[in-house]
């Protein structure tokens, strides 16, 4: 139309109106919905909608011996599952009081932190892609593979590994492992200048990613927030360092902060995660040939295994932020009860839906996206 | 500083009456408090004891001693450490005290409990369906609900005998389970 035959319209005034994002879109991780009331392309409420991936796995695993559990355990949280069967076995040690060899912590240390990787390359990814940039999400997905690939030589397994058993692991490394990890890390380390420039500097991402969802340090203490989203208001704490557990506290890494609390600090916290990952990955793999040993400490016939009465509390430290298991035994060879907290049941519920409040429609993907949110973890 | 706090943290449970404190590790607290008293504790140590984040709230269910147990786990990021609350409630009728305007994050782990265990918690936000919208039956979490009898209840089975599965077993093939090592018992609700 040319210029001067524009003639200004009025109109219709902006309506209320409510839009269901969901089950299946791009913001998440899994299927999850979210349903909003609009008023033109502002956010009035939000409302989380859950269960489309609920398994019931606390009630199986009340069915099943101490053993056959850890088949459940990682798939309740499909992107990081290894930090879920650690937890796991963590608890079901400290009820039988099992000391777990030296050597085998070395090696979990290692499984978790090369899981946390491919984690937070997955939300790199995740998160640009939903600011319209899809060749970091490519990039992402495909450096995941490469430590998709380390854990199928250690594990067995490409997502789910169940590499780990009460009382150590199943089995040590093969020849030459730590060479191909090394390899592997100095590959991924020169590629995070390649994100860089096209993610983390690129002004497209910055400016669409800075203020988006913001918290305040006291916001997230008041919801419970943790993990990265928690350390991007601030915060310097850590279950790693702050409640450790296997050999954190014999390793160096730094806890990265960022100030703002909103997705461009969560997404910068990350970045820096990883850097962070790789150097204590770089420490396991020095120390690994220092420590002969076994793998795993004897453990009782795992199918007639009655672990002793008590409960426990046990947490660590996923790449989405605290993550605990309460477990109780009354003495029987299957579990009483067990109870997952995922950290995602915090922040993609009710801190989701405060974040909306006042956004805009295209934002809503990116914060979904910066919080890191795992419905497999609500659901459960 | 850390250790100092942490023996001032003894010190004050101790005094407290109908209380039993455990240290279970160096950074472990295990509390059992009466359920009417455990709002108070709980103000105490958010606003007293700097456990400023509730990490969850586990429930139990003791079918048989009738009682559900609701644990509540707080943590200081100052002292580090972290106490486990535990308190019982009768099952019957399964009604306890929110602590919403304490913890915020209570509001996800009382729906929680509410949707799996039926417990019901005065003064919560919001405690409408969640995971299980669509759900009609009893709360599935607690021991006397019988996942397998429910599914026979309310599921068909379908016997699954395809024809390419005949002709393998015509020529000797195929895998035949005795009945006495089927899974399934195909046994119903009334029948438990």
């Amino acid at each position: 139309m040319r210029p001067e035959n524009y003639e200004a319209q009025s109109q219709p005034p902006s309506y209320d109106y409510e839009l269901n994002i969901g089950p299946n879109h791009p913001g998440i991780e899994g299927n999850y919905a979210f349903k909003l009331r609009l008023n033109g392309d502002r956010v009035i409420a939000g409302r989380a909608d859950a269960g489309y991936l609920h398994r019931g796995f606390e009630k199986l695993m009340e069915g099943r011996l101490w053993i056959q559990n850890l088949a459940i355990t990682p798939r309740i949280c499909v992107p990081d599952p290894v930090p879920m069967e650690v937890s796991y076995c963590l608890a079901v040690e400290d009820l039988c009081g099992l000391e777990v060899p030296e050597r085998a912590q070395w090696l979990r240390v290692m499984q978790l932190e090369l899981s946390r990787i491919a984690a937070h390359f997955f939300i790199f990814g995740g998160h640009a892609a939903t600011t319209g940039m899809y060749t970091p999400m490519f990039w992402g997905i495909a450096d995941r593979d490469l430590i998709l690939d380390l854990f199928e030589e250690m594990t067995g397994g490409r997502v789910y590994h169940i590499y780990n058993i009460p009382g150590g692991v199943r089995r040590d490394l093969p020849d030459g492992f730590g060479e191909r990890v090394t390899h592997t890390l100095n590959y991924l380390e020169s590629r995070l200048p390649d994100y860089d420039n096209l993610l983390f500097t690129n002004q497209v991402f910055v400016h669409r990613a800075r203020g988006c969802g913001p918290i305040s340090q006291q916001q997230a203490l008041e919801w419970g927030v943790t993990g990265p989203n928690l350390r991007a208001t601030g915060l310097k704490f850590d279950v790693r360092r702050d409640d450790p557990y296997l050999v954190y506290d014999q390793l160096e890494f730094e806890i990265p902060t960022e100030d703002p609390g909103d997705a461009w600090a969560r997404a910068l916290v990350r970045r820096r995660e990883l850097k962070e990952s790789i150097r204590i990955i770089r420490q396991v793999v020095a120390r690994l040939p220092t420590l002969a040993g076994p793998i795993r400490c004897p453990i009782p016939n795992p199918l007639a295994w009655n672990v002793p009465a008590g409960s426990t509390y046990t947490r660590v430290e996923s790449s989405k932020g605290e993550l605990a298991w309460y477990v109780v035994s009354d003495g029987g060879e299957r579990p009483y009860r067990t109870h997952v907290r995922g950290p995602s049941q915090m922040h993609a519920v009710q801190v989701l839906e405060q974040l909306a409040i006042g956004c805009r429609i295209e934002d809503v993907a990116q914060i979904m996206f910066s919080l890191d949110a795992c419905p497999p973890e609500v659901d459960r | 500083m850390t250790n100092e706090l942490t023996t001032w943290l003894d010190t004050l449970l101790a005094e407290l009456d109908a209380i039993s404190v455990r240290r279970t590790s160096r950074r472990r607290l295990r509390v059992e408090v009466a359920s009417d008293a455990l709002p108070a504790l709980l103000e105490l140590l958010r606003g007293r004891a700097s456990f400023v984040h509730l990490s969850a709230i586990s429930c139990v269910d003791w079918i048989d001693a009738g009682q559900f147990e609701l644990v509540y786990h707080c943590w200081s990021y100052e002292i580090q450490s972290l106490v486990s609350v535990h308190t019982r409630i009768p099952r019957e009728p399964g009604v306890y005290i929110s602590v919403y305007d304490i913890y915020t994050p209570a509001a996800f782990f009382e729906r929680d409990i509410h949707e799996m265990f039926g417990v019901w918690f005065e003064g919560s936000p919001d405690l409408s369906r969640f995971i299980l919208t669509e759900w009609d039956g009893p709360p599935p979490m607690r021991k006397d609900f019988d996942s397998e009898a429910w599914v026979n209840q309310h599921f068909g089975w379908q016997d699954y005998h395809p024809d390419w599965l005949k002709n393998l077993e015509a020529r000797g093939g195929g895998i035949a389970v005795p009945p006495d090592e089927q899974r399934f018992s195909r046994r119903t609700v009334d029948e438990t």
